[in-house]
């Protein structure tokens, strides 16, 4: 609890302290964590609206039952391309953004632990992303087996299948050094003072998701090299007429798909974590039961992947196991819903754009959770499995989730960023928006799944159709509501309200995190001596 | 939005369906337990933080407490929830395990997904068909069409031919692909299971009610996913044996085997392609490139019609084999217009006949008869010489059932180590293995004399069995010549 005395260096330039180059070229050979971060985050942005159009297109044909605008296969495309460009585009690249801007302010770093892969890794991403969108324009088709890439249905993907599996592997080759150095961050160079257990949650749950994805992603990308080698030089994993088998696969997949899920939902956990307490004036309640949570979610989600898989025909051992390991991950997960509520309980609440996208993540994810739940029985997910249901499902985990919150973020950190203050009057309606317009998009999916439409259908029967009607309109809405985040994210960096902000922006938000001790916009370079006194509120 | 037409569709539910099984109805009260457990915590929590939102703002005056926390807490609503979950876990266990247990089922379906319609085989009674999407919701569901999805019956969820099966019977269904991954669903039989190439899935069903159900494929299985419905008519009894004696007649009626004019092949052929063909190659025959090759100006059309015709019986790649799914006659006619239309103007064709002669002998349709040859005495052997023999005849035709060693793959396929039948009789176990039984096929004619001794000498003095007897292929050939021949349907 206090301020920090950093001198910062930018009114007395030596020879290592130089600002960024000018013009375009500084962008792109850039070693700076806010350049990158910034530069990770206008990606992001981009790739959410290619993929809110792809949605657009899906809802648009689902709009009414019947063949309207496109034909099955590319609409198969779309679903397909639609998921790949969220996850690895939009939202994995938006917290990644988020994790260069904010964690060497966090932990009272220079900067990131390796620069020089810093920038590689964002150049690489766009290369693997640009790669996966030019599958698009080629012969047979962008890939349309859906994003779990099941063989054998992927392997008749035509020309696109080496393209797509190459862009899987520049995207892992991408995560894994961002994630190396997010963790040689952290470990290294962390402010005198700064114990593991004093860093921001955010830092925390970036940290333990670096870890995941590090994990995982060389699993995918072998996964996919298999792929490969079945299509193009003769062997047979996935193929049974060779002794192989499809189901592995499956397998192989869901064991990065499953923690892949929660690595696009830990830093959102950990966002959310540190803005709830500011807004609400009060610490975050039990501080280590988070931690610990977050630890214990991520180890859990090594060992449930075959709850994705009930119907393919387990041995029953497997299924009960499956089916008792993905329940217990209601537990940890319930702690931190509970301790955000204890958090905001007796607090002194205000409802600025950040705490609103805060709040509806709080329970829209919850709703999310318990569906989830549902569905980790296998019994009923006989039943669940591969309907609207699910799709309502990982929605409302993603979108009112991750997405709301790297909302909340930008709302949050944008004046820290720009100096300015952005519109609030607009950031509320963008909020009212799109909290009304996702629960007309999403929730009547779950009412389609229980009645029995299944996933991934480009037309179904009559007795679906008003519902679906009504979650396209919702569609609609929450696309068209976004041009309004894309209109305040502009209008702030070119001056907001005109209103300049302190260097806390929210009131006593100095408590909570070094970020807000540092000017706001922060000078090219920070913290190149370490601060000397780190805030404690949030412990 | 078309409440009039409502009444030709299915009735609207928001929720799950209690389905006509026993197990559906199990599935749905786990569900709706789950569900009220799930609002109890719901409104629990959210009315927490509402109370919390609406009292405690600042803008109230409200001043924040600084307490930040409490292991006791923390404690409680880590153990609270493990009950709750433990109350969960106990049915859920118990309705899996219910769903699992296929013993003493009365008949047996074998469900094969294709790309895309589904292959039904009634194990115990020969009836053999394909069932896919009706032609008014296909019409209906092309890329404007301009027809009203309303105006169509049971829109995207009709069949040609459906499904039949007897009520309150224990039914196994076996499931694989012979493509990709399809899965199977029926909401009122309360599950779905995945038809996996080269594996074979089970689940089971007793229908309490006589009615008619309506399902999708569930596994994104390529363009035409949403366009495989499945339906289930429920039969009582009588019902259901009136219309097996029908199906099996329509199963006997093979193809036509006579000749037909060139212009005849090829108009016939039209319709053959629109039906079977047009999803993929598309009704003008040009194909989507990169994915589907056209039909017009193709290489294979335009070469040796031999090519084609080994094309298009057993597939290759994303091409089923046809040879599997249409009749002689159909199959030529196909050819011939391919060959003579959408653009092609080879000017040969194929008569059914011909066609008749490649198809595999185990195709339900009748084959061209050969008199059977006089048969050549076969010398006996020694029971070394037969079990040596054995070995490998067994490896090729027994072990990928029965495993390398004899373990069989319980449930599905029985052990032969320590078999009754193969401790038992000798003439039993070859009973046995030339007739078939259930699962197990006939081997009647799939083997030649000698394999057949051999493998049935092998089976009863290695694999674990030393039962010390053999038979000699002299015998076995006696008992094969007095067969039935080959096809029992072609009359």
């Amino acid at each position: 609890m206090s301020a920090v005395v950093d001198e910062h260096d930018d009114h007395h330039h030596d020879d290592h302290a130089h600002g960024p180059e000018k013009g375009l070229l500084r962008w792109i050979i850039t070693t700076n964590h806010k350049d990158i971060g910034t530069l990770y985050l206008f990606f992001a942005l981009a790739m959410f609206f290619v993929g809110g159009i792809m949605a657009m297109i899906i809802r648009a044909e689902l709009f009414e039952p019947g063949m309207q605008f496109v034909e099955p296969k590319f609409f198969n495309s779309m679903t397909t391309m639609h998921a790949l460009v969220m996850v690895f585009g939009a939202v994995m690249p938006a917290f990644v953004g988020l994790a260069n801007w904010m964690i060497p302010m966090m932990i009272g770093a220079p900067d990131m632990a390796l620069p020089r892969m810093n920038n590689m890794s964002f150049w690489v991403l766009v290369a693997g992303v640009l790669l996966l969108a030019s599958t698009l324009f080629m012969e047979g088709g962008a890939p349309a087996g859906g994003w779990t890439l099941y063989p054998p249905l992927v392997l008749q993907t035509g020309k696109a299948l080496p393209f797509a599996v190459f862009s899987v592997h520049l995207l892992g080759i991408s995560s894994i050094m961002g994630a190396i150095n997010i963790i040689a961050t952290i470990f290294n160079m962390r402010a005198p003072g700064m114990t593991l257990m004093k860093m921001p949650l955010f830092v925390w749950t970036w940290l333990i998701t670096a870890f995941l994805l590090i994990a995982v992603m060389p699993v995918f990308a072998g996964a996919v090299t298999m792929l490969l080698t079945d299509r193009f030089f003769g062997t047979s994993f996935f193929d049974a007429a060779g002794g192989g088998d499809p189901v592995l696969y499956q397998h192989i997949f869901w064991f990065f798909g499953h923690p892949e899920v929660y690595i696009m939902i830990l830093p959102t956990f950990g966002v959310a974590s540190t803005i709830i307490p500011v807004f609400a004036r009060k610490p975050l309640f039990g501080y280590s039961s988070m931690v610990y949570a977050t630890a214990s979610i991520a180890f859990l989600s090594f060992i449930v992947w075959a709850h994705h898989m009930f119907t393919v025909g387990m041995p029953m051992a497997g299924e009960l196991y499956f089916m008792y390991a993905t329940m217990l991950i209601a537990i940890p997960t319930g702690v931190k819903v509970f301790n955000w509520t204890a958090t905001m309980w007796k607090g002194a609440m205000t409802f600025e754009a950040p705490m609103l996208f805060s709040i509806a993540f709080v329970v829209l994810f919850t709703i999310g959770g318990f569906t989830g739940l549902m569905m980790a029985v296998a019994p009923t997910d006989f039943q669940y499995h591969d309907t609207y249901f699910i799709v309502a499902h990982f929605h409302y985990t993603l979108v009112p989730a991750s997405v709301f919150i790297l909302m909340a973020a930008g709302y949050y950190w944008l004046p820290k960023w720009t100096g300015n203050m952005y519109n609030e009057k607009i950031g509320q309606l963008h909020f009212w928006l799109s909290v009304v317009s996702v629960n007309i998009l999403f929730f009547p999916q779950h009412f389609l799944g229980l009645a029995g439409m299944p996933r991934r259908i480009p037309d179904y029967a009559v007795q679906f159709a008003d519902w679906n009607m009504i979650s396209s309109i919702g569609g609609f809405i929450f696309g068209a509501s976004q041009l309004l985040f894309l209109y305040i994210v502009i209008d702030t960096i070119r001056g907001g309200t005109g209103e300049k902000v302190t260097d806390e922006v929210w009131e006593d938000a100095h408590k909570h995190g070094l970020e807000w001790t540092l000017p706001s916009p922060p000078p090219y370079h920070t913290f190149t001596t370490p601060p000397e006194v780190i805030p404690t509120e949030h412990i | 939005m078309a409440l009039a037409l409502r009444t030709a569709q299915a009735d609207y539910t928001l929720n799950l369906m209690k389905g006509v099984t026993k197990v559906s109805n199990d599935i749905y009260d786990l569900h709706m337990l789950i569900l009220w457990i799930c609002v109890f915590i719901g409104v629990g929590v959210f009315g927490t933080m509402f109370y919390s939102i609406y009292h405690h703002r600042k803008s109230k005056g409200h001043q924040a407490a600084q307490f930040h926390e409490n292991t006791t807490v923390e404690i409680i609503w880590t153990i609270i929830p493990t009950l709750i979950l433990i109350g969960m876990a106990i049915p859920a266990t118990k309705t899996l395990l219910e769903l699992d247990d296929v013993q003493d089922s009365e008949m047996s379906i074998k469900v094969t997904g294709w790309q895309w319609k589904w292959e039904y085989e009634y194990l115990d009674n020969g009836i053999h068909f394909f069932s896919s999407l009706d032609e008014a919701s296909n019409k209906a569901r092309q890329v404007g069409s301009g027809i009203d999805p309303r105006s169509v019956p049971n829109y995207l969820l009709n069949v040609d031919k459906p499904l039949v099966i007897p009520t309150k019977k224990k039914i196994r269904f076996l499931f694989t692909a012979a493509d990709v991954i399809h899965s199977w669903w029926i909401p009122d039989l309360g599950w779905k299971k995945d038809a996996i190439p080269g594996f074979i899935n089970e689940a089971w069903t007793s229908v309490d009610k006589a009615g008619t159900y309506r399902g999708q494929c569930t596994e994104l299985c390529g363009k035409d996913h949403g366009f495989m419905p499945i339906v289930v008519i429920a039969m009582d009894q009588p019902d259901y044996d009136v219309w097996v004696k029908k199906a099996q007649e329509e199963s006997k009626k093979g193809a036509d085997l006579s000749d037909q004019s060139h212009d005849d092949l090829v108009t016939k052929g039209a319709t053959v392609y629109a039906k079977n063909c047009s999803t993929c190659h598309l009704p003008d025959g040009k194909g989507v490139p990169g994915a589907f090759p056209a039909i017009t100006g193709s290489a294979v059309i335009k070469g040796d019609i031999n090519t084609q015709v080994n094309l298009v019986l057993n597939g290759k790649g994303g091409m089923p084999a046809f040879g599997k799914m249409l009749k002689a006659d159909e199959l030529s006619q196909v050819i011939t217009y391919t060959r003579n239309a959408l653009g092609n103007s080879v000017g040969d064709e194929i008569q059914p006949k011909a066609v008749q002669d490649l198809l595999p002998k185990t195709s339900s349709a009748p084959a061209a008869k050969v008199a059977p040859e006089k048969p050549e005495p076969i010398a006996d052997m020694s029971k070394d010489e037969l079990v040596n023999l054995g070995k490998s005849v067994y490896a090729s035709n027994c072990a990928s059932c029965h495993q390398a060693e004899g373990q069989g793959m319980s449930p599905m396929f029985p052990a032969l180590t320590g078999s009754v039948v193969v401790k038992g009789d000798i003439n039993a176990q070859v009973d046995l293995m030339l007739n078939g039984k259930g699962m197990m096929p006939s081997f009647g004619h799939a083997l030649k004399a000698t394999d057949f001794a051999a493998v049935v000498t092998y089976t009863r003095n290695s694999l674990g069995n030393s039962v010390n007897d053999a038979v000699q292929p002299s015998v076995i050939q006696k008992l094969q010549l007095a067969l039935p021949a080959e096809q029992d349907d072609d009359e």
